[in-house]
């Protein structure tokens, strides 16, 4: 991946964009303005050419007809008139030869003009100078940039009221030395031979320079618009960045640096545009961050409290054994009267009480050491009965067994789900004290492919202990029902979970009540 | 008719060891000769000096590993049936570290039920095997 350059790296985003933007508009409206600028002054030349050409045909018709008249005063005059216009320098007329015959500037006539001229030349030369423009065979001009004055020159073609006319006569005193192949005509004869083509030139001095000035005003004009537009333009976009994305994004940055920090309190207030999808996304990310450090705060606990409850439970596992089976051995050599017998079962129903209790909290402890195998329902539930069947608590209990002979084997931990089955039939001997029948039954369900073993008390209603230790996930401090109960059933809860089976209760009037574990099959 | 079965159990606590004579001497069907002895080192020792039907032996016993110590009695004697027992474990399951040397997990504390129905159970499953 390419990183910026230098510096660079430490401006904004909104100054970066805001330059770019910038620079954008400054080649993007120069360009155009240039283009536009070029193409006004050429349009502004063409129109000012195009009225000098006409002032030149005008005076040309002027010409000829004072000439064929012989009105030389009315040519001057004319002139003078012409020149008075705004704009219109100077306009003068030259034979052939290059002299001067009529001038705006009186100083000026009779002064021969050289064929270096730059007008001149443009013909006699032959090559294009590059300076003066040929518009037509009949008109050129030349700009002068400097001084912003088009020198244009217009030439006066030989007609047959030229060289047939009697024309001025008077006047026809002149040289005509250099005229090609034009000989000095008599007295009453026209001064100008048929085979001569051009017998002159009205040259005409025409100022551009108020076009110039307007045109440099223009791209000033021009220049200062590009810059202010560009300027607004970076002005705009750096605030609008920075409101729109530079504060987003810096709440967003406040936001990890918090979080790095370790603080996950508060939240980032965002709108529901780009940002504010990423700002939400990040809170909830937060938000799982901290259900995911609470949890892991939680699993640490738990593995602590794990080590300690291993400790505890082989610690107290020695002596329980010895304690449960010298009462038993008491219990079995006592005589069916003895006073005594009712101490030792005490001993030993209560010994057995603290070794469920133990297991409960190894359960709790190890949820993560799984043993999944295929477990016999019926053995399990036999060996869970047969340790619950010595409790004082179940000698006024009958447990009827009703599970089919190839009943199939359920996919399990059997130590956990045989935990499972202890505590819900101490969960019931709780609940049975006056005594009854407790049903255990399992059903198969092939199209669910799950398996239920259900606990019934045909006689009995659920008491509200039960109900709430398996409505609620957490064990309620308030609850009104025995602390065994809902740590019993909280532990049923947890490693049904843990087989992503289900534990409910089922308490009909006339049906008695009942509790079903569910487990895939 | 009585049957002499003898029993080795290797446990560091007396209680246990005074537990498990008090259990299976208990049991009218079968005839137990149970030695007792506190340590892995000892309970080797016996093996290899006597034969046992079956040993049961603690998952905690001081001066040497678990799983050595099965694996030890195993290779000494791989005919004997051998029974861990755990305060450590709930369940009946065999974690697999041990899975190949033992043949039955007994959870601490146990009763006298579990004991002996469970030693009775090995035992015949040993002799099928055998057979």
């Amino acid at each position: 991946m390419m990183g910026l350059p230098g510096k660079l790296k430490y401006v904004s985003i909104s100054t970066r964009i805001s330059i770019l933007l910038g620079v954008i508009i400054l080649v993007t409206m120069g360009i155009f303005s240039a283009i536009s600028l070029i193409r006004q002054e050429k349009d502004a030349v063409d129109t000012l050419n195009r009225s000098t050409l006409l002032l030149g045909q005008t005076t040309e018709k002027i010409l000829r007809l004072s000439m064929v008249k012989n009105k030389r005063d009315d040519i001057s005059t004319a002139i003078r008139d012409i020149v008075g216009s705004e704009g219109i320098r100077s306009v003068r007329i030259l034979n052939h030869e290059g002299i001067i015959k009529f001038s705006s500037r009186p100083s000026e006539i009779d002064r021969h003009i050289s064929r270096e001229n730059h007008l001149c030349a443009n013909c006699h030369t032959h090559a294009d100078s590059g300076a003066v423009h040929t518009v037509s065979s009949f008109y050129s001009y030349h700009l002068d940039q400097r001084t912003g004055i088009i020198y244009s020159s217009l030439p006066i073609y030989n007609s047959p009221s030229c060289y047939n006319g009697d024309c001025h006569t008077s006047a026809s005193t002149g040289t005509a030395s250099g005229n090609r192949g034009s000989t000095l005509r008599e007295v009453g004869h026209s001064v100008h031979d048929s085979s001569e083509t051009i017998l002159g030139f009205i040259e005409i001095e025409v100022t551009a320079k108020h076009i110039m000035t307007s045109l440099a005003r223009s791209r000033s004009q021009l220049i200062v618009l590009t810059i202010l537009i560009a300027l607004a333009a970076m002005a705009v976009v750096y605030f609008s960045i920075r409101y729109l994305v530079g504060s987003p994004v810096n709440r967003l940055v406040d936001g990890t640096l918090r979080v790095a920090r370790g603080d996950f309190s508060g939240e980032i207030v965002s709108g529901k545009a780009e940002l504010g999808v990423l700002a939400d996304s990040f809170n909830r990310m937060q938000k799982q961050l901290l259900f995911t450090q609470s949890q892991l705060i939680e699993s640490e606990r738990l593995a602590s409290l794990g080590k300690i409850a291993d400790e505890i439970a082989n610690e107290i596992s020695n002596p329980l054994t010895g304690i449960i089976i010298y009462a038993e051995g008491l219990l079995s050599h006592a005589e069916p009267e003895a006073p005594v017998r009712a101490d030792y079962e005490t001993i030993l129903q209560e010994g057995l009480k603290i070794r469920e209790g133990i297991r409960n909290i190894l359960s709790m402890a190890k949820k993560e050491k799984l043993n999944f195998a295929p477990v016999d329902i019926e053995a399990l539930t036999d060996h869970a009965v047969l340790i619950v069947r010595k409790l004082s608590n179940f000698r006024n209990i009958r447990i009827v067994k009703a599970i089919p002979a190839d009943f199939p084997k359920a996919r399990a931990d059997a130590g956990l789900l045989e935990q499972v089955v202890l505590n819900l039939l101490l969960v019931f001997s709780d609940s049975m004290q006056a005594g009854g029948i407790l049903i255990i039954s399992a059903a198969h369900s092939e199209t669910d492919r799950t398996i239920e073993i259900r606990f019934t008390d045909r006689q009995g209603t659920i008491p509200e202990s039960i109900v709430q230790a398996l409505s609620e996930r957490a064990m309620p401090p308030e609850a009104t029902g025995s602390a065994r109960t809902t740590i019993s059933l909280s532990v049923c809860k947890d490693i049904m979970a843990l087989h992503n089976g289900q534990i409910y209760f089922n308490s009909e009037p006339g049906n008695g009540a009942s509790i079903t574990i569910a487990l895939p099959s | 008719m009585a049957t002499d079965v003898k029993i080795l159990a290797i446990d560091e606590q007396d209680i246990i060891l005074s537990s498990i004579r008090k259990a299976l001497t208990s049991c009218g069907d079968v005839m137990y000769s149970i030695t007792t002895v506190p340590t892995a080192m000892e309970g080797l020792r016996s093996i290899r000096n006597s034969s046992f039907d079956l040993v049961l032996v603690d998952a905690a016993l001081p001066g040497m590993n678990t799983s050595e110590t099965l694996r030890r009695i195993r290779t000494t004697s791989p005919s004997t049936a051998l029974i861990l027992m755990s305060g450590y474990i709930s369940g009946t399951s065999i974690p697999g570290e041990i899975s190949g040397y033992v043949d039955a997990i007994l959870s601490k504390p146990f009763t006298t039920d579990e004991i002996t129905s469970l030693v009775s159970r090995i035992l015949v499953e040993r002799r099928g095997k055998e057979r």
